[in-house]
């Protein structure tokens, strides 16, 4: 699929074309200067040049508490459920986070989809921006095929150059809405697809020395060769306060409970932790993964182990480096993944 | 697209006791389109709603034939199985499902039938027992083995009293502790498989019970000659989701609720390596 480039001058006036359409989701700047995906208003509240969000997109398509049925009584009980039926637009969303919401895709889908989040999916197009500078020295993706730029996951995928911002296509729906916009959207020349070429290259080479050994720790965790005292020490150093796993774009754990609010009764659905002490415990008080340390192993076992990449397609980290930045213990990802691959952790 | 998470509604036909803390509930689908489409085999469980409480994984407790209704059978243990045991005939509940996998059956035909159930591990294995006594001419032999902690936890009493004396059907009890009365066996379920006399090399065993029995009667069984696929189990782990969503049922690679809950000892060997 052609590539198209926007002229800068006009980057906002397309932005403002997709906001006639649908809610566009953008990085915006909030109070204090954090940087957080959320709909914005005007195009100039797009900020281009931001970091990393403090949060995925997780809470924009699966929110932390939904309400999944509603119910009443009334000669007889009635039950109904509603969908979330809005046209979104996800602007200048970082590779990572793009393909986050490519493991929740086969998370969610398969062959038994989720219909709350496919409804929001199936409504949502994802606009990539590429990384041409690592935006944290806690950044990985490029360790985990998650950046910093992106050949697949995206509908569009939107790059910086010096003559204006170029217009990757990844999806039908992203060629449709380039189509619908041909006037703005001209075709790319050859000379900026070699830019943007040299870009992903020279971005690739200017990470920190910060890094996590996916591959190595994968191979251990699918071979069951991982040393027991790894779970122990990430278990001594794990607060259990659910920070890693609430800000990661692929953790999806949730739980469902019931309530009334007045005559109206509601079923709702919650983010959950696996690493949470009653996470797995059964009616009867047994806890099957009582220990921390087997809780820690069955959280990276899902995350990266061969067995659940072939499941989803690939391994579910994608190197955006928030649980470095939340986690007090030193239990992130990258730790532990040094930790499998050399015994013990760093 | 159907949505998997909204419950059929149901209507409680019949409340049987078994034990002191233990209840057997017959439910018809409200909806006769539902009930039609409802097809459910031995090992395959359900999301049952308490509404207002809450929703809680059972496996279906009676085999499908011939019959519009099913059974449940619930212990009273928690907030969703307290709630039920305080409702009635004519209650109304939601159910999901039928959800997960089922017990092998034209799979297992020709082959000696061992049932190994430990207290309310028996609830699962009511519905294969059922099929395989109403298909006895397929199976070489059929044995049923179950145990429970006194007298008073033995459950489907009844049943039990016609396996006893049903013919070309083994069924043998025993109890952990015997009380007053009790003249049966006393011992551990695992303490009735050297009355097992079948040649092994031809058997398929059927076990379910609390963990620690599913763990020692497999061992047994392995020790007996048991081939590795030839030793099945069914699983129960906190479910929400039933459909593979959720992962509170997931051990290593499997979710409990869409790859299971019916495992073979050859799958289970690898997802032991997870917990305790």
């Amino acid at each position: 699929m052609t590539a198209r480039m926007v002229p800068h001058s006009r980057v906002d006036e397309f932005v403002a074309r997709l906001m006639e359409a649908a809610e566009v989701i953008a990085p915006r700047r909030v109070e204090g200067g954090d940087v957080f995906y959320g709909p914005i208003s005007s195009p100039a509240e797009v900020a281009w040049d931001y970091g990393t969000a403090v949060e995925p997109l997780k809470r924009l398509l699966v929110p932390q508490r939904e309400t999944v049925l509603r119910f009443s009584v009334n000669e007889g009980i009635h039950v109904a459920a509603e969908m979330d039926e809005r046209e979104r637009v996800f602007l200048g969303v970082r590779c990572c986070d793009v393909t986050g919401v490519t493991v929740f895709d086969a998370l969610y889908g398969g062959d038994i989809p989720d219909p709350y989040y496919m409804s929001r999916r199936q409504r949502s197009i994802l606009i990539a921006l590429t990384c041409q500078q690592p935006p944290n020295d806690t950044c990985f993706c490029v360790c985990c095929e998650a950046g910093p730029f992106l050949t697949k996951g995206y509908d569009q995928q939107w790059t910086s150059l010096p003559d204006g911002m170029l217009v990757e296509i990844g999806s039908d729906r992203g060629l449709t809405l380039a189509r619908a916009h041909d006037d703005l959207l001209l075709p790319a020349e050859p000379d900026h697809l070699a830019a943007r070429y040299r870009l992903a290259r020279e971005a690739e080479t200017k990470f920190s020395d910060f890094r996590s050994y996916i591959a190595a720790a994968m191979r251990k965790l699918t071979m069951n060769e991982v040393l027991p005292e790894v779970w122990e020490q990430a278990a001594d150093r794990c607060l259990e306060c659910g920070g890693c796993t609430f800000l990661c774009p692929t953790c999806s754990c949730f739980t469902v409970t019931d309530r009334w609010e007045g005559p109206q009764g509601l079923r709702e659905r919650h983010w959950d932790a696996c690493l949470f002490r009653c996470y797995a415990r059964e009616a009867s008080g047994h806890n099957p993964r009582a220990e921390l340390g087997d809780r820690m192993h069955a959280r990276f076992f899902h995350k990266i182990s061969h067995q659940w990449a072939q499941r989803n397609g690939r391994q579910a980290c994608v190197g955006c480096g928030r649980c470095v930045m939340t986690c007090l213990g030193w239990a992130h990802t990258p730790a532990v993944t040094e930790g499998i691959r050399r015994g013990v952790i760093p | 697209m159907k949505n998997p998470y909204l419950p059929e509604l149901a209507t409680i036909q019949r409340v049987k006791p078994e034990t002191y803390d233990t209840t057997t509930f017959t439910l018809r689908l409200d909806d006769p389109q539902a009930r039609a489409a409802f097809h459910h085999r031995p090992g395959q469980f359900i999301e049952l709603s308490v509404f207002g409480i809450g929703e809680a994984p059972f496996c279906i407790a009676s085999s499908a034939h011939g019959r519009d209704t099913f059974d449940i059978s619930v212990r009273k243990v928690g907030r969703v199985t307290a709630a039920l045991h305080d409702m009635r005939e004519g209650g109304q509940v939601g159910i999901r499902g039928p959800l997960g996998n089922w017990f092998p059956f034209e799979e297992v035909e020709g082959k000696h039938i061992l049932f190994v159930g430990g207290g309310i591990g028996l609830f699962p294995l009511r519905p294969q027992i059922q099929e395989v006594c109403r298909a006895r001419d397929r199976f070489a032999s059929i044995t049923v083995l179950y145990g429970a902690r006194t007298p008073r936890d033995l459950v489907y009493r009844d049943e039990l009293e016609q396996w006893r004396h049903q013919e070309g059907m083994v069924c043998l009890l025993t109890v952990d502790v015997g009380e007053d009365g009790w003249t049966g066996r006393v011992g551990v379920v695992g303490s009735l498989l050297p009355e097992v006399r079948f040649d092994v090399s031809r058997g398929v065993a059927f076990v379910c019970g609390p963990p620690i029995m599913i763990r020692f009667v497999t061992q047994d069984l392995l020790n007996m000659g048991f081939a590795e696929d030839a030793i099945i189990t069914t699983l129960e782990r906190h479910m929400r989701c039933g459909i593979g969503k959720c992962n509170h049922c997931m051990i290593g690679d499997k979710w409990v609720c869409k790859d299971g809950p019916v495992f073979t000892y050859r799958q289970m060997k690898a997802m032991m390596e997870f917990e305790e």
